[in-house]
C-alpha cells in the first residue's frame, strides 16, 4: 500500500513535467498585458508551443491525471464483495465522478493549449498561411 | 420468448405477455443465419475466430495509419538521420556485406573522414536489405527506397503482435488484444515509425518488446529454449539501436527486485544466466559496441547481478546440504559480506585503473538532467532532448495517462513475476520519458500494456455485473432456504436494475473514451507526425495546399551544378541530406562525433567575414549552405539556431562569447541588435556605426559583418515579404532587419531557392595580388 502511494506520487511528479520545471525554470504562471487598459492579466497555458508549460499548469494537469486514475481504482474497489453497501456506493460515485471531471478538464485544457499549438498563422499579401511545425 | 423477471412489483412474478409479432420468425431466422452458431462452432472455436480476426484487423490498421505522408506527398525518406541510413542501405545492397562492414567514407567530415563500418548499428540496414533481397528473389522488382520507406510500418504491425503475446503472458488474452489495439495507434510510437521515417527506432522498439517478452516467458517457464531466444532477441536489439543500454540495465534491476522480494527460483537463474552470457557474447560481434559489456560503467550492473545470482545459487546449495539452521545463518552472513566486499573492491579497482570507463555523457545526462545543459551544449541543443512538459505527454498518450495508474493498481493487486516486470518497465521508462521528449517512444509499449490491463480488468468487472444479474435471479428462485439468504438476495434484487443500468452506462462511457482516444490518435498522426520535414506545406487562402520543396531543389542544384569534388560547409543538421541527395562532400554532419570540428564551423559562422574566410580556406571549403526562413516564416532556420552555434563554438574556442550577441540578455536581429550580431556575418554597414552613438565600441573591426547574418540577409532588404510592411521584413522573427545593405567580400551568391529557404554561396579564391 505504501509502495503504491509512493509510486503514484512519483507518477504525479513526472507527468507534471517536474524535470522540465527544474531545467528550463519557467515562471509559475504567465502574464500578458491588456493592450487597451494596461492591466496585467495572468495566462495559465503557455501559448504557441507544444513542449512547454508553466509550473502551475503542469501540476494541475498532473493532478487531473492522477485523480482520473484513482477514480478508476475506486470503481474497482466498489465492486469488492466484502464491503458494506454504503461504502461501495460512495466509492462508485466518487470513482465515476473523478473520471468524468478529470477527462473533461483535460480535454478543455487540450483545446486551449494544444489544438492550435502546432499551427502558426501568418497573414500576408491576402493569403493566410498555416505552417505546421512540431 | 417469454422472459421471466423476479421483481417485487405486486409481490408476484410477471411474465411479459406481449403477443408475438408476426415478423418475429423471419427475424430469428435471419439472425440465426448470421450468428456464429450457424457455423456449428464450439465456443472455444468461436473465441479463436474472433481473436484471430481482431489481430488481423489490428495488423492492417497499424500499417495503414502510418501511410499519411506517402499518400499526401510521395514515397520519400523524411527528416535527416534516415538519409544516412538510406545511403548506407543503398551501399549495402550494391556492394555487399563485406564492403559495407569495412567501409571508410571520405565524403563526410572532410578532411577527417568517417569509419562507417565501425560506427553504426547495422540492424536496420541489414533488415531492410534482407527484405529487399527476399522480394527480389520472389521476382518483385522493387526499388530499395520503397523497402526503406515501408520498413517502419511493417515492423510496427509486428510490434502489435508481440504486444498481444506479451499481454497474454502478463494478464490474459483480453488484455493482450487491448494492448495490441492501443499500441497500433498510439501517437508516441507513430511519431518515430511513420512511413518514410527510416530510422533505428522503427526496428528497435520491435526488438525491445520482443526481448522483454522472450525474457519474461523464460522467467515464467524456466526453459532454456526461451532463454536462448531472449539472448538472440537481445542481439537483434543491440544491432539495431544504442538504446539497448536500457535493456541491459532494466533486466538486472528486475532480477534484483525479484531477489529482494524473495522470488528467487531456478527458473530465474536459468533465464538470466542464459540471456546474460549468451547475449553479451553476441553483442560483442557488433563493432560499434565492441568490448563495452565488460569495460563500460553502464554495463556493470548486469555483471554485478550476474555474480550475485551465482552467490544466491551457492547459498541455496549450501542450505540444501546443511541441515543446521543456525550454522547456515552464520554462513549466510559471512558469505554475503564477503561477496559484497569483493564486488565493491573489484569495481573500485576497475574504475580507478581506468579499465572500466565511466558513464558516457549521453546516458549520464539521463540520470542527472542538469548535466547536459552545463557541460555538453551539443546534446542540450537537440530539440528532441529537451525535458518533457505535460502537454507532450497528453499529446502522445491521451487517455492512457488516466489508465496507467489504474493499471498499476491492478498489477499490484495480482503480483507475479511478470507483473513485477511490467511495473518496473513502466515506472523507469516513464521517468526517462519525463527527462527527454524523445524517450516517450520507449515508454509507449509499457504504458500501452499497463493501460490495457486496466481496460481489460475494468470491462471484465462491468460485464460480470451485467451477467451476475440473471445468474443470481435463477439461484434465488431455486434456493429458497434460509430467511437471511432470501432477504439478502431480495436486497440484491432490488439493486439489480440499478446496477445493471449503471454497468451499461459505464460500458458506454468506456466505449466513448476509447473512441475519443482513437479520434485523437488519428488526428495527431495526420496533422503532426506525417510531415516529411524535407518538404514543407502550408495552406493558401482557399484551403489549397502549398508545397515548399526548397530543400530538394537546393540539393539537386548542388548535385548538377557543382564540380564532383566540391566541399560544402553548412550547419551539421543538413549534412546527411547533402551527402545523400546532393552527393557532395560535407564538413560536418549529423553524426556529431567530433565536437571540435563542429565548433570550428560554429566559430566560422559567428565570426567576421575575414576570420571566417580564413577558417574556410583552412578547411578547403568551396560552397556554403544556409537555411533562411524569413520569407516564408519558417522558424527552424539557421538564424534561430544561431545561438547554439555560438554556444558550441564558444565551448571550444573561448574567443566566442555568447553575451556579445545579445542585447540585455535578449536575442534580436532588428535595429536594436547587438553590434557584434549585426556585424558578424550579418550586417556590414559603416552607416550603422554613426546611427548608434550609444554604442561604446571604438574598434572599427567590431562593425564588420558576422557571417551568418550576412549570408542569411544578403539582398533581403530589397524584398517585400508582407503586405503593408516595409521591405526586408523578416517573417520568422516578425521584425524588420537592422541592416539591409549587405556586401559580401569573399563570397558570391551561387543559388537561392524559389522561396529563399536555402541559400548557397560560392567561396571566391583569394585575390591574385595584394
Amino acid at each position: 500500500m505504501t509502495v503504491f502511494s509512493l509510486v503514484l506520487l512519483t507518477y504525479f511528479m513526472v507527468v507534471s513535467g517536474i524535470v522540465y520545471d527544474v531545467i528550463v525554470e519557467p515562471p509559475g504562471i504567465g502574464s500578458t498585458q491588456d493592450p487597451y487598459t494596461g492591466s496585467v492579466k495572468p495566462v495559465v497555458f503557455l501559448p504557441g508551443r507544444v513542449n512547454g508549460q508553466y509550473i502551475i499548469e503542469g501540476l494541475s494537469s498532473g493532478f487531473m491525471f492522477v485523480v482520473g486514475g484513482i477514480g478508476i481504482i475506486l470503481m474497482d474497489l466498489a465492486l469488492d464483495k466484502n464491503r458494506a453497501k454504503s461504502v461501495k456506493v460512495s466509492y462508485a460515485t466518487a470513482g465515476i465522478s473523478s473520471v468524468v471531471i478529470a477527462y473533461v478538464m483535460s480535454s478543455l485544457k487540450s483545446q486551449c493549449g494544444l489544438s492550435n499549438g502546432v499551427i502558426v498563422e501568418f497573414y500576408d499579401l491576402g493569403y493566410s498561411h498555416l505552417i505546421l511545425w512540431c | 420468448m417469454a422472459v421471466t423477471k423476479t421483481e417485487p412489483i405486486n409481490g408476484s412474478t410477471t411474465k411479459s405477455s406481449a403477443p408475438p409479432l408476426p415478423s418475429m420468425p423471419l427475424k430469428s431466422d435471419l439472425l440465426s443465419i448470421l450468428s456464429l452458431k450457424s457455423l456449428r462452432l464450439k465456443t472455444k472455436q468461436q473465441e479463436l475466430l474472433i481473436r484471430v480476426s481482431i489481430l488481423c484487423l489490428v495488423y492492417v490498421l497499424a500499417f495503414i495509419t502510418r501511410l499519411f505522408s506517402v499518400l499526401r506527398y510521395e514515397s520519400m525518406i523524411h527528416e535527416f538521420d534516415p538519409y544516412f541510413n538510406y545511403r548506407t542501405t543503398l551501399f549495402l545492397t550494391q556492394k555487399g556485406f563485406y564492403e559495407f562492414w569495412n567501409w571508410f567514407d571520405s565524403e563526410s567530415w572532410y578532411p577527417l573522414g568517417r569509419i562507417i563500418g565501425g560506427t553504426l548499428y547495422p540492424g536496420l540496414m541489414v533488415t531492410a536489405a534482407m527484405m529487399y533481397w527476399g522480394l527480389r528473389f520472389l521476382r518483385f522488382a522493387v526499388h530499395i527506397r520503397e523497402v526503406c520507406v515501408l520498413t517502419a510500418p511493417f515492423f510496427a504491425s509486428n510490434t502489435t503482435l508481440v504486444a498481444y503475446f506479451f499481454g497474454k503472458e502478463i494478464w490474459d488474452t483480453g488484455a493482450g488484444l487491448v494492448a495490441a489495439v492501443l499500441i497500433a495507434i498510439c501517437p508516441g510510437y507513430i511519431s518515430r515509425s511513420v512511413a518514410g521515417s527510416y530510422d533505428n527506432e522503427g526496428v528497435a522498439i520491435f526488438a525491445l518488446l520482443l526481448t522483454f517478452y522472450l525474457f519474461v516467458k523464460a522467467v515464467n517457464t524456466g526453459s532454456l529454449a526461451w532463454g536462448l531466444a531472449s539472448a538472440f532477441g537481445y542481439f537483434y536489439m543491440v544491432s539495431a539501436w544504442g538504446g539497448y543500454v536500457f535493456i541491459i540495465n532494466l533486466i538486472p534491476l528486475y532480477v534484483l527486485a525479484l531477489l529482494i522480494t524473495g522470488r528467487y527460483s531456478m527458473r530465474l537463474y536459468v533465464a538470466y544466466n542464459c540471456m546474460y552470457v549468451l547475449g553479451m557474447l553476441l553483442a560483442m560481434q557488433i563493432r560499434f559496441v565492441g568490448f563495452q559489456h565488460v569495460q563500460s560503467g553502464e554495463h556493470m550492473a548486469a555483471m554485478g547481478v550476474f555474480f550475485l545470482m551465482q552467490v544466491f545459487y551457492f547459498l541455496d546449495w549450501v542450505k540444501h546440504l546443511l541441515n543446521d539452521k543456525k550454522l547456515f545463518e552464520a554462513f549466510l552472513r559471512i558469505t554475503v559480506t564477503c561477496a559484497v566486499g569483493v564486488g565493491s573492491i573489484a569495481l573500485g579497482v576497475g574504475t580507478a585503473s581506468g579499465y572500466i570507463s565511466p558513464w558516457s555523457g549521453r546516458f549520464y545526462s539521463l540520470l542527472d538532467p542538469t548535466y547536459a545543459k552545463d557541460h555538453i551544449p551539443i546534446i542540450a541543443s537537440v530539440s528532441e532532448h529537451q525535458p518533457t512538459a505535460w502537454s507532450s505527454f497528453m499529446f502522445d498518450f491521451h487517455i492512457l495517462l488516466f489508465l496507467f495508474p489504474a493499471g498499476l493498481y491492478f498489477c499490484f493487486k495480482r503480483l507475479s513475476d511478470a507483473t513485477i516486470f511490467i511495473v518496473m518497465y513502466g515506472l523507469t521508462s516513464m521517468y526517462f520519458a519525463g527527462v527527454m521528449v524523445r524517450l516517450i517512444l520507449v515508454a509507449t509499449p509499457a504504458v500501452c500494456l499497463i493501460s490495457a490491463i486496466a481496460v481489460s480488468a475494468t470491462i471484465k468487472n462491468l460485464t460480470m455485473l451485467l451477467r451476475t444479474k440473471s445468474k443470481v435471479s435463477q439461484t434465488g428462485s431455486t434456493k429458497g432456504t434460509g430467511g437471511g439468504k432470501t432477504s439478502s438476495k431480495a436486497m440484491l434484487d432490488q439493486s439489480q436494475p440499478f446496477q445493471r443500468n449503471g454497468a451499461i452506462a459505464l460500458l458506454f462511457g468506456a466505449f466513448y473514451l476509447l473512441s475519443r482516444y482513437a479520434i485523437h490518435c488519428t488526428w495527431v498522426t495526420s496533422e503532426a507526425y506525417s510531415s516529411p520535414s524535407i518538404v514543407l506545406a502550408a495552406r493558401g487562402a482557399h484551403g489549397n495546399r502549398v508545397i515548399f520543396d526548397d530543400y530538394r531543389e537546393a540539393y539537386y542544384w548542388l548535385r548538377q551544378n557543382t564540380p564532383p569534388d566540391a566541399k560544402v560547409m553548412s550547419w551539421w543538421d543538413y549534412g546527411y541530406q547533402i551527402t545523400a541527395m546532393g552527393n557532395r562532400t560535407v564538413i560536418v554532419d549529423n553524426n556529431t562525433w567530433n565536437n571540435t570540428h563542429i565548433a570550428t564551423v560554429g566559430r566560422a559562422m559567428s565570426s567576421y567575414e575575414d576570420e571566417a574566410y580564413e577558417i574556410m580556406r583552412s578547411l578547403d571549403v568551396d560552397y556554403v549552405l544556409v537555411v533562411f526562413g524569413g520569407v516564408t516564416g519558417y522558424s527552424s532556420d539557421d538564424i534561430n539556431k544561431f545561438l547554439w552555434m555560438v554556444r558550441i563554438g564558444g565551448g571550444v574556442f573561448p574567443v566566442i562569447k555568447e553575451p556579445d550577441y545579445l542585447v540585455n540578455g535578449e536575442y534580436r536581429v532588428d535595429k536594436g541588435a547587438a553590434p557584434k550580431m549585426l556585424n558578424c556575418l550579418m550586417i556590414w554597414n559603416s552607416d550603422l556605426v554613426t546611427s548608434y552613438p550609444h554604442q561604446n565600441h571604438n574598434d572599427l573591426r567590431t562593425y564588420k559583418s558576422i557571417w551568418m547574418y550576412k549570408l542569411s540577409y544578403y539582398r533581403f532588404g530589397e524584398l517585400m515579404t508582407e503586405y503593408g510592411k516595409p521591405p526586408g521584413y523578416d517573417r520568422a522573427r516578425g521584425v524588420e532587419i537592422g541592416n539591409k545593405d549587405i556586401k559580401l567580400e569573399h563570397l558570391e551568391e551561387a543559388f537561392t531557392t524559389s522561396n529563399w529557404i536555402v541559400r548557397i554561396y560560392k567561396v571566391k579564391p583569394p585575390n591574385n595580388r595584394w
